[in-house]
């Protein structure tokens, strides 16, 4: 849209000489005018978007003994750390590493999917089986169907975990995958874990838009159908696995529903996070911040920074990555094929 | 010369063949995961919501066929966490969704157009409209939405970032009914909240958007089209597939974090009545169902969806 508008302005400005002696047309003042416009609405848009992050962070900073007061709102009187310092020591119990395995968590989880998908996603768009129109529409179906409807009984599915009564036959007793790690990796494996459905779509819309010479110029060099896949269309997905990759991580790092669910006592960063700062807590932790920082009072704001700077910290690794990775997505964007 | 060609009939065959069970070997694993963690557990959602469902004497689960009284009993006699009525809960939150789907979908949109122009700053700016991919999670949502912070910052401010202002300077100079001038305030007020959940949408526009050929604009632009008229003849057309895509993925996201969701969570644990959730959960996944039919054939009526 812009760029016609350019193009007219050039155009008007080459055919019609005189006029471009006078600095101050009306053209070039609405020209103007509309840039200014569209500033201000980029500026206000970004400045809405960085909003809830940007309430968090004054209180953070702030010396546990001056919240609440009226001078330091935006800009905090004493600036301090304890607050993340209180972060390391009470959420994660001196244990830094929690972080790192929640993102290893995470990068696991999002290998996976994206393996398993990529696979999925391909075969729904290259290969033509018995009954494919039927695995697309059921991929479709379950996501649309709103996992939590069905939380009760698979909840109670992996409480008595069996398949076919084989578990009953060899071991004598159904398995409790209910608090177990593998729950969650199972879930991931066979395409069940947090919106993996979405991405089978995605890799099948871009695997579809490849165009088909690639695949049977690999055939006719005498590749099969494994080796075409891993070693010629997999690596020309990247686009495609690079935006799923990242929708995957930020998912699965950000997830407390599985997390929670099926594997409550896990190392995992944001379910910690929840179960810490919740009411029933504030007394207790208002007490440890006490001691640590000696602080003569403490009340409720103390309980929000102390939360509001895990929340911080959580979702600083996320934003390095993110900042990271985003340039890569945008470029390869018009590619990742959605749109067919 | 013929012997030759029916050997490469007979391989062409086999390959075919083989190439159709490894695509199925390939889709395998997501179908037994379809039958073990999808289909018999949605199985025995309904088949509990038509029992009632207690704790076994072998510790396993013991079912008596009750019709439809789980049925019954959620709609009449149990309550939401609010105190209001299940029916209540229902018709709050589908009006929720419904108004707040085309407001997002447009918006990104917007958002789309926005960074997919050209101008100084662009790259940060795109950093900063894709924010919401990370910052849209529920989680982060829940977290910052009740901060004391904010709650802080915006007392402090004067309602100066509120709808206060905006809300008094719409009542004196247009002519809108209250009711719109309402509408309105409530939607800039919550701007911030509609934003989280533009993230994934944006993406999908700005990728739909750079898959349009420019030639497209080309040929509208030596046609005389103005940018208004480029705009509805050529762009929305050729977004129309990506669009239909968005409007089916902001609705589930809708209703993945609507309290609904909540609601299951509560019957089955908290107050343990495995039978009217699993009611409550077949009443809810019929209302996904029957909510985004409303939404295709709204969508066939304006033309997004093309007719077969």
């Amino acid at each position: 849209m812009r760029k016609n508008n350019e193009l007219v302005v050039q155009n008007t400005s080459n055919s019609v000489k005189p006029r471009e002696e006078n600095p101050f047309t009306k053209r070039k003042f609405t020209g103007f005018l509309s840039k200014i416009f569209l500033a201000t609405l980029i500026v206000s848009i970004c400045f809405a978007i960085l909003y809830p992050i940007l309430t968090l962070l004054p209180m953070v900073f702030t010396d546990l003994r001056d919240l609440g007061s009226p001078d330091s709102i935006w800009i905090p009187s004493t600036f301090s750390v304890n607050s993340i310092e209180f972060t390391f020591r009470s959420v994660m119990r001196g244990d830094i590493t929690i972080m790192f395995r929640s993102l290893l968590y995470a990068l696991t989880i999002c290998f996976i999917q994206v393996f398993m998908s990529a696979m999925a996603g391909y075969s729904l768009a290259r290969t033509d089986f018995k009954g494919k129109g039927l695995v697309f529409f059921l991929v479709i179906f379950v996501f649309l169907v709103p996992r939590q409807s069905f939380l009760i009984t698979q909840y109670l599915h992996f409480k008595h975990f069996d398949i076919l009564g084989i578990f009953q036959m060899f071991l004598g007793h159904d398995m409790d995958l209910i608090n177990q790690p593998i729950t969650l990796y199972l879930l991931a494996i066979f395409g069940f874990s947090v919106n993996q459905s979405l991405f089978i779509f995605i890799f099948r819309q871009f695997f579809k838009g490849l165009p088909i010479e690639i695949e049977e110029a690999s055939l006719i060099d005498g590749a099969g159908f494994y080796k075409t896949y891993f070693k010629i269309m997999l690596p020309n997905a990247m686009p495609a696995i690079l935006t799923v990759a990242v929708l995957a991580f930020v998912w699965a790092y950000g997830d407390t529903y599985y997390t929670n669910y099926f594997h409550t006592d896990g190392p995992y960063f944001g379910v910690i996070i929840d179960k810490t700062f919740k009411d029933a807590n504030n007394w207790y932790i208002n007490n440890q911040a006490r001691q640590w920082f000696d602080t003569a009072t403490t009340n409720d704001l103390a309980f929000e920074a102390l939360k509001q700077a895990s929340i911080i910290t959580f979702l600083t690794p996320l934003l390095i990555i993110y900042f990271f990775v985003q340039r890569k997505i945008v470029e390869n964007l018009d590619r990742v094929g959605i749109v067919g | 010369m013929k012997q030759n060609n029916g050997e490469r009939n007979k391989w062409k065959m086999k390959y075919s063949t083989s190439r159709k069970v490894n695509g199925f070997i390939f889709v395998l694993p997501w179908l037994l995961g379809f039958i073990i963690f999808f289909a018999v557990p949605i199985k025995n959602t309904i088949l509990y919501s038509f029992n009632k469902v207690e704790v076994g004497e072998s510790g396993g689960i013991a079912l008596t066929f009750s019709g439809l009284q789980n049925y019954i009993d959620l709609f009449t006699e149990e309550v939401s966490t609010l105190s209001q009525p299940i029916q209540r809960m229902f018709a709050d939150e589908n009006s929720n969704i419904f108004t707040q789907l085309p407001l997002i979908v447009i918006f990104s949109l917007f958002l789309a157009i926005l960074a997919n122009a050209k101008f100084p700053g662009r790259g940060i700016v795109r950093v900063i409209f894709f924010l919401p991919i990370v910052l849209g999670l529920q989680l982060i949502v829940e977290w910052t939405q009740a901060s004391m912070g904010r709650t802080l910052i915006e007392t402090s401010a004067g309602g100066m970032l509120g709808s206060g202002m905006g809300v008094d300077l719409l009542f004196q100079y247009t002519f809108l009914p209250p009711k719109t001038i309402l509408f309105l305030s409530d939607v800039i007020a919550n701007i911030s909240q509609l934003i989280t959940r533009t993230g994934v949408q944006t993406m999908i526009f700005l990728a739909g958007l750079q898959s349009i050929s420019p030639s497209h604009y080309e040929v509208a632009k030596i046609e005389g089209a103005n940018s208004y008229e480029v705009f509805w003849k050529v762009t929305i057309p050729l977004l129309a597939n990506v669009t239909v895509f968005t409007v089916i993925y902001t609705l589930i996201d809708l209703f993945l974090s609507s309290s609904i969701a909540v609601e299951v969570y509560n019957f089955a644990f908290t107050k343990s009545k495995i039978g009217i959730g699993s009611a409550l959960s077949v009443v809810y996944m019929l209302n996904v169902l029957v909510a985004l039919g409303i939404v295709m054939l709204f969508l066939k009526v304006v033309h997004l969806v093309e007719k077969k």
